[in-house]
């Protein structure tokens, strides 16, 4: 292992020198505590989350719908002009890791939680190994592993029912084998040993490719690694890849009558607003400007002066391919790639100038131990997030000097503007809906809406399908996908305005309005709302259908 | 091998490329925007940067990449 511990003739004297070697692990301790208390805010949102039996984030549902279909041997990529309406817009892979869970303890939320919260954690872990890897300085890759989790991007997605931690996960493990197997191409007993480890690398390359399609950038950054290195090797890798994953899509799409296509692909074709993307650049670099920061300057070292990683191209990839944030119905989570990328090139910056340091420099060896655990504390401070509902949160926030309470008014779309009010979640993103644990009202509010659709007298027409879940009540309609197809002029709505005309469906659940515009009027016109029930700070909307017809005759 | 001149080359093709497709674009009336858009000066910035780093490694040479 490396030393890092200042010798005396670096430090003047033997007091001096204990002294500093005792406030060098006195910040280490304290970074690394920092991280630790993330992680344990990290460990009680998830366990809340688990207990929360409905959607916290609008789309989880659809994810446990998803599952639920592949485990009973079905194809969620489906005609979305007849009834349930409903398809799934993401490629397989999660979601059949969701499947035994599914098999063994039903649809509930909770399967899919944890499989994308063990993600973040495998991705922590990949990402400490790969710079204890190269640094020989554990406390250096704990700080960067728990870095990663303190994200207030990984934090607020890590444990939902959502895939894109999953992806990142799969990336992550893919471009680590990678890089080591061409390491050891380069310096080590040869291409027969290194072979496995890159055969292994490709094959989480397309996992991830089909957990989401923006992996896609990452597959581009391997891959462009690879030719760095060696342009035979890369197209011969390159040929049998493609064609694999070709074989793969082109065989579901074959198996699911062309749906895949046209829901995974043809509707995630949604506008790009600029606004949208350059804020949450703004926000991210605001957010993770330290590591952000550590790897762009060892990017450029390498650019110029050294040879090109893997960590740094995917770095670059990455970044340059979060402008996908920018989409309509994406966000903070397509920077979370950009942000597993920093963390390694971050710990591999600090662990190359402590090398630097300690063979050339003495006295800045000296400065950059008490140096790199203040950078990491910084970085911890630029992330602050906590739930304060509790004595200890406040407590905790007071002593940081951060607020105790946010006022968010709880967002509408089917009822009057409602006033701000207390939120007990405070988050350097600052107003925000994600992060902070649901809460035992949240819970309660979710089996009041449960139970109109349990009583509904027919289908619901429900914009989460948790309430569907819940009641033992068919899920209908993915909302966003009709929108996005609707959009693309490519959704035959005639049979779902026909249902709606007829009042075929006994209770209509209204979160953020996402259907297309006929389809909202058409409901506008035959549904009538009977009550307002807030949760997680959202307004959602019961409506019943109307008594009299739309003419306006009983 | 792939050196630093050959990557410099790359990068300078990809954002001289990508601000001939972006002044093309605009030359054929493609977007909202009368003139040059918020989308594309954003995209032309990023061709021109591109194109930069490009230029400043070609003198780099043979060195590897």
């Amino acid at each position: 292992m490396t030393s890092d511990q200042p010798s005396t003739n670096q430090s003047g004297s033997p007091a001096g020198h204990r002294l500093l070697l005792w406030l060098r692990s006195a910040l280490i301790l304290l970074a690394l505590a920092a991280l630790a208390g993330y992680l344990l805010v990290y460990v009680n949102y998830a366990l809340a989350l688990f207990r929360f039996p409905f959607d916290y984030d609008q789309g989880e549902g659809f994810e446990l719908m998803d599952s639920l279909l592949f485990s009973r041997g079905q194809w969620p990529y489906r005609d979305n002009s007849t009834y349930p309406f409903y398809s799934s817009n993401y490629p397989p892979v999660f979601h059949l890791l969701v499947v035994p869970l599914v098999w063994l303890f039903g649809p509930v939320y909770w399967t899919g939680r944890l499989v994308s919260f063990l993600a973040t954690l495998v991705t922590a872990g990949v990402i400490a190994w790969a710079v204890q890897r190269q640094t020989r300085r554990p406390w250096l890759a704990a700080l960067t592993g728990l870095t990663y989790l303190a994200s207030n991007y990984v934090y607020h997605i890590g444990p939902l029912f959502r895939l894109h931690t999953t992806m990142v996960m799969f990336e992550t493990a893919a471009i680590v084998l990678i890089g080591n197997s061409a390491d050891q191409y380069q310096t080590g007993p040869g291409q027969s040993q290194m072979r496995p480890r890159l055969w292994l690398g490709l094959a989480l390359l397309l996992a991830a490719g089909f957990t989401k399609q923006t992996a896609v950038v990452t597959c581009a950054a391997a891959f462009a690694f690879l030719f760095i290195r060696g342009p035979k090797r890369a197209i011969l890798l390159a040929v049998p890849f493609a064609a694999i994953a070709l074989v793969l899509f082109w065989g579901i799409n074959l198996a699911t009558g062309g749906q895949w296509w046209l829901n995974a692909i043809v509707a995630n074709s949604n506008p790009w607003l600029i606004e949208q993307a350059t804020g949450l650049y703004r926000q991210w670099f605001r957010l993770h400007s330290v590591i952000t920061l550590l790897a762009a300057g060892l990017a450029v070292y390498e650019l110029y002066w050294g040879r090109l990683s893997v960590y740094a191209i995917w770095f670059a990839f990455s970044v340059a391919g979060s402008a996908m944030a920018g989409k309509w119905g994406a966000g903070e989570s397509y920077f979370t790639s950009a942000i597993a990328g920093s963390c390694i090139l971050a710990g591999l910056a600090a662990g190359k100038l402590l090398n630097w340091s300690e063979r050339h420099h003495p006295r800045a060896h000296v400065a950059l131990g008490l140096l790199i655990p203040i950078l990491f504390l910084l970085q911890a401070r630029l992330v602050f997030h906590l739930p304060t509902g509790s004595p200890l949160g406040r407590t905790v926030a007071q002593l940081a000097g951060q607020p105790t309470e946010v006022w968010i008014p709880p967002q509408t779309s089917c009822s009057a503007p409602q006033e701000a009010r207390p939120v007990a979640y405070v988050d350097a993103v600052g107003p925000t809906l994600l992060g902070r644990p649901p809460t035992s009202a949240d819970a309660q509010a979710g089996r009041r809406i449960a139970a109109y659709v349990r009583d509904a007298g027919g289908p619901p027409l429900s914009e989460e399908a948790g309430f569907s879940f819940y009641a033992d009540a068919d899920v209908v309609t993915n909302p966003t996908q009709l929108l996005n197809l609707h959009r693309g002029g490519r959704l035959d709505v005639d049979e779902l305005l026909e249902m709606i005309e007829n009042r075929v469906f006994g209770v209509v659940i209204f979160r953020a309005q996402f259907y297309p515009d006929p389809v909202l009027q058409a409901i506008g016109q035959n549904y009538e709302t009977v009550d307002t029930i807030e949760m997680n700070n959202f307004v959602y909307c019961v409506l019943k259908p109307r008594s009299e017809q739309t003419d306006g005759s009983k | 091998m792939v050196t630093k001149r050959h990557i410099g080359l790359a990068l300078l093709v990809t954002g001289l490329a990508a601000i001939a497709g972006i002044l093309a674009v605009d030359h054929i009336g493609v977007g909202e925007f009368g003139g040059i858009g918020p989308v594309q000066r954003l995209a032309l910035a990023a061709g021109g940067l591109v194109a930069a780093v490009g230029l400043s490694l070609i003198p780099l040479g043979d060195r590897p990449a």
